[in-house]
């Protein structure tokens, strides 16, 4: 099971990076953008393997506090790495 | 008219230098955290040493094996021989807990051990004595049916059974020590460390309980051992999540009855080769220290070995031998003793409070009285627990305990996460250990008295 999240995480990864080089054709990002995107999707991304590896293992609790701790800090990251992009864009 | 020109260049410059300054600092950053992680693999490989990790004082005096807590517990001569041993203890319990107290003798109350009656609480019913009579039982039908402090006894007996004359060579050191690892990963080592015999770490004398007569090494051991070569098996972690109840004893039994066949089976491979070897579970020596100086682990507050990987969750064994022309394997420290002097969850977690709180010392801090401390080590800068506590809750409880080891945070099941938690912990200062703690706690690891976990073991069968 953890060998199929892997795989998924692989495919996950890519489509991630292809999103962020799509982004940045259109959208001229300044280093604390980047910075911002990078550590929001890679923490989403890491608060996904934690939660399957702690289910898979039988510790639930730490599933949800994976989440709660690395996923919500990934997710608020990347919310405010996109409003301080699109502040920018209607400043221009 | 050089002038826009000018000013221009100078905006280029500024903004290469810029751009130079920007990747740069990414440079730092990236060599940073490739130093932090090659730091930290090196670390959890754990540093090695030329000498045996802990300080030893040079009086230092080997342990008698009638002061083993099991072996005194085990033998009525020895408890005729010390009355004050059982009477110390008792006005201490007393001292205690005067309300609740009840009078405790060692030989008498271990006579009833894993008899009393089944109980309505979750993990203390005929299912799981069940289940840790049955873990048990081949352990003790490979060890001859005795204790697993017992020597000479089943596959741990002395003659020399199916020694060939001919002297197999190895090429080299380093092959004769691989032949023996590979030998043992093939008889279901979960880890395996060789080392110079140190006899420091052996009883002198042994002491067979059942037939109540001290063995001597030089008199009664059939050869002088030169190397010993140091065996882990794997308890459960979902077993011994349940722990203190009767459930965990399941996979303390299984665990040993691993160790024995594994240490029984490399020693007739040895002889095999025409080397002497005997197979030890608990007697001849301390396992502890043997198995830090075969390099697989570090001394920790709950008085066991951690082992990267599982922690305190492993039961050693061991084969002592006459081969000599091993490579040896260094002791390696991997941080445990720092993260122990913050951490303090096993202490927390015994129930008989015999797990000290205390920093490491080279005698016992719960006393100095002779009549009480007669089965500890002194000499050695280590944690020292009170054994007789930890014994006298076996009792109480009917079973063994466990929570040292189901509470440690080294104690976890084999998944990628924890080793990304143990890269942290090598080179995160002290401080950072005592949060560590708390996170594992948050997270939910660790609990201890938890009858969900009793229910969660019963239920795993559909996952085979």
């Amino acid at each position: 099971m953890m060998d199929l999240t892997w795989y998924i995480l692989g495919v996950l990864t890519g489509a991630v990076a292809y999103s962020l080089y799509l982004t940045s054709k259109n959208i001229t990002l300044n280093w604390l953008s980047w910075s911002g995107l990078i550590t929001g999707s890679a923490l989403i991304l890491f608060s996904i393997a934690w939660a399957v590896g702690s289910v898979l293992e039988g510790v639930p609790r730490a599933a949800s506090m994976g989440i709660l701790l690395f996923g919500l800090s990934g997710v608020i990251i990347l919310t405010l790495t996109a409003r301080m992009i699109a502040s920018r864009k209607e400043v221009d | 008219m050089n002038q826009p020109v000018k000013i221009e260049s100078s905006e280029k410059l500024n903004a290469s230098r810029r751009r130079f300054l920007k990747l740069g600092l990414a440079g730092a950053g990236v060599a940073a955290v490739a130093a932090g992680g090659i730091t930290a693999i090196k670390r959890m490989e754990g540093i090695p040493h030329d000498e045996f990790p802990l300080p030893v004082r040079d009086d230092f005096k080997r342990i008698d094996q009638r002061n083993q807590i099991n072996i005194f517990a085990n033998s009525k001569a020895l408890n005729d021989k010390h009355p004050e041993r059982n009477r110390s203890f008792n006005a201490q319990l007393k001292k205690e807990n005067l309300e609740g107290y009840k009078e405790f003798h060692f030989y008498k109350t271990r006579r009833e051990f894993m008899t009393g009656p089944y109980r309505d609480t979750p993990g203390y019913s005929q299912l799981e004595r069940a289940l840790a009579v049955a873990g048990f039982s081949s352990a003790r039908q490979q060890l001859g049916g005795g204790s697993m402090e017992a020597p000479n006894s089943g596959v741990s007996s002395w003659k020399q059974d199916m020694l060939v004359k001919n002297r197999y060579q190895f090429k080299s050191p380093k092959e004769g020590a691989l032949a023996i690892k590979s030998a043992a990963r093939l008889f279901g080592a979960l880890r395996c460390g060789i080392t110079k015999r140190d006899e420091r770490w052996d009883y002198d004398p042994i002491y067979d309980a059942s037939i109540e007569r001290e063995l001597s090494w030089d008199k009664d051991f059939p050869f002088e051992p030169k190397t010993i070569i140091v065996i882990m098996a794997e308890m459960d972690y979902h077993t011994m999540a349940a722990a203190p109840s009767w459930m965990q004893d399941g996979t303390v039994g299984d665990a040993y009855a691993h160790a024995i066949k594994t240490a029984g089976q490399l020693t007739i491979f040895l002889r095999q080769l025409g080397y002497q070897a005997v197979a030890s579970m608990n007697d001849l020596g301390i396992n502890a220290p043997y198995a830090i100086a075969a390099g697989l682990g570090e001394g920790a507050r709950n008085g066991q070995v951690i082992t990267p990987k599982y922690g305190p969750r492993v039961r050693i064994s061991k084969v002592y031998t006459d081969i000599e022309l091993v490579e040896y394997d260094k002791p390696r420290t991997f941080g445990v003793a720092s993260f122990c002097l913050n951490c303090k969850r096993c202490a927390n977690s015994c129930p008989s409070k015999a797990i000290t709180f205390d920093e490491q010392s080279w005698e016992p801090t719960y006393s100095s009285d002779p009549d009480y401390i007669w089965h500890a080590s002194r000499g050695v800068l280590k944690f020292h627990n009170d054994a007789k506590k930890c014994a006298k809750f076996w009792i109480d409880n009917d079973g063994s305990c466990g929570n040292c080891i189901a509470s440690c945070p080294y104690n976890k099941p084999d998944f990628w996460h924890h080793r990304l938690v143990d890269a942290q912990n090598v080179i995160a200062p002290g401080p950072m250990h005592a949060f560590m703690r708390e996170m594992d706690i948050f997270f939910g690891y660790g609990k201890v008295d938890d009858p969900e976990r009793v229910r969660k073991f019963w239920k795993m069968g559909t996952k085979i």
